[in-house]
């Protein structure tokens, strides 16, 4: 009888031991590193400015395969205990994040990029979104080389992130093509949207002459355009408000066709826009959609004084 | 004897429980989202983009691009005077 009760001691302990060791590689694991935006770190900050991005996708060794071949992009994998994270660089330049994250059996997910807007103080901004509507979906978090950082969907329910990098915000120049060089939101009212993301980042908005009859207003920081927030289409038949950041590339319609023929799709065919040089929208294999965008050095003007 | 088995097993099960929990509290696994990386967020699925006709324009202009002149009330609009900017266009500073 008592080496029956030891049993019923010892059972559920070598249990919670074999449990524990689930825990433990984690611990062991090493610590979970982003990259500085910039190196070396510099004091520029640009609030409003979007300075990030990152893809959550299923597979993300087919996303290095798809924006390696598509943009001459290179990666770093960080593994850690719970997900894969590879940090996508261009001429040895960080330009963006793939996130693996698995889809749950039996649900359809979008698969995205999340933009980051850089702030000063995420504490401070994440107060200010909420209190105008917005969902926080993953609370400030420190990433010691990164910054602080924190997750929303805004009062449409577009996802977006802000980040006060430690390194400071990037400079700002022209985008090289395979860098990002435009971000836009997609909204039933960008006026609304505009409104939201002036409480936070204190935008100076800009409302555009349409062609479409559409609102379309222009977001800017430092006398720069940072996005646009633009009202979906007449036709657009599911209408999620998201953002939908835009890679400056030599060619649209190259760049368009080499999408197709590396298992992507093209969603918006190459067009004229506003500056003259042509755009087009794109999903990578995943579905996640992204921009492509022509601009010649003479299209955008001189930095202000 | 009953009593006396049950109250092993009553122990066994709570000493493995602090375990565990303590386990995963010092690796924060379950306490504050993941060790890993916790910005990775799927949107709801099914995005469209029909209806981008020839007018449908999402870019930045070159600068100076003409107003609309009836601004959202929602926002604090910029002056009319100022003109709308484009993107920076400066060279990187290595």
């Amino acid at each position: 009888m008592r080496q029956m009760s030891r049993l019923k001691f010892t059972a559920p302990v070598s249990l919670s031991l074999l449990l524990s060791s689930l825990c433990i590689p984690a611990l062991h694991a090493a610590p979970f590193e982003l990259p500085a935006l910039n190196s070396p770190a510099s004091t520029e900050h640009h609030p409003g400015k979007v300075v990030w991005a990152d893809l959550v996708t299923p597979d993300i060794a087919a996303a290095e395969r798809f924006y390696g071949a598509l943009l001459g992009w290179t990666f770093q994998t960080i593994h850690t205990g719970a997900s894969d994270y590879a940090v996508a660089m261009i001429d040895g330049r960080p330009v963006g994040g793939l996130v693996q994250k698995s889809i749950p059996n039996g649900e359809q997910r979008q698969s995205a990029w999340l933009t980051f807007i850089a702030v000063g103080d995420v504490d401070a901004a994440k107060r200010a979104a909420v209190a105008h509507g917005a969902k926080v979906l993953a609370d400030a978090r420190n990433y010691p080389a990164r910054g602080r950082q924190a997750v929303f969907a805004d009062p449409e329910g577009a996802v977006f992130a802000i980040l006060a990098s430690s390194s400071g915000d990037t400079p700002d120049f022209l985008a090289a093509p395979g860098e990002w060089i435009w971000s836009s939101l997609l909204s039933r009212d960008p006026g609304a949207e505009a409104a939201f993301y002036q409480q936070l980042f204190s935008y100076d908005v800009f409302d555009l002459a349409s062609d479409d009859g559409r609102e379309h207003v222009i977001l800017s920081s430092d006398n720069f355009a940072r996005a646009s927030a633009n009202a979906f289409p007449d036709e657009s038949k599911r209408r999620h408000a998201h953002w939908l950041n835009f890679i400056r590339v030599a060619s649209t319609a190259e760049a368009a066709a080499k999408v197709a023929a590396l298992g992507g799709r093209v969603l918006v065919e190459p067009h004229e826009d506003r500056h003259g040089g042509q755009a087009a929208v794109v999903a990578d294999p995943a579905g996640a959609p992204f921009g492509l965008m022509e601009w010649s050095d003479s299209d955008s003007k001189a930095e202000p004084k | 004897m009953n009593i006396l088995r049950n109250r092993w097993l009553a122990m066994g099960l709570g000493i493995s429980m602090l375990m565990l929990l303590n386990a995963c509290e010092v690796t924060g696994v379950g306490v504050e989202g993941t060790v890993g990386y916790d910005a990775g967020y799927y949107e709801p699925y099914g995005y469209d983009y029909g209806g981008w006709g020839g007018g449908y324009r999402v870019g930045p202009g070159r600068g100076g691009d003409r107003r609309g002149g009836h601004p959202s009330h929602s926002y604090r609009a910029a002056p009319s005077s100022r003109p709308t900017p484009s993107i920076p266009s400066g060279p990187r500073r290595h």
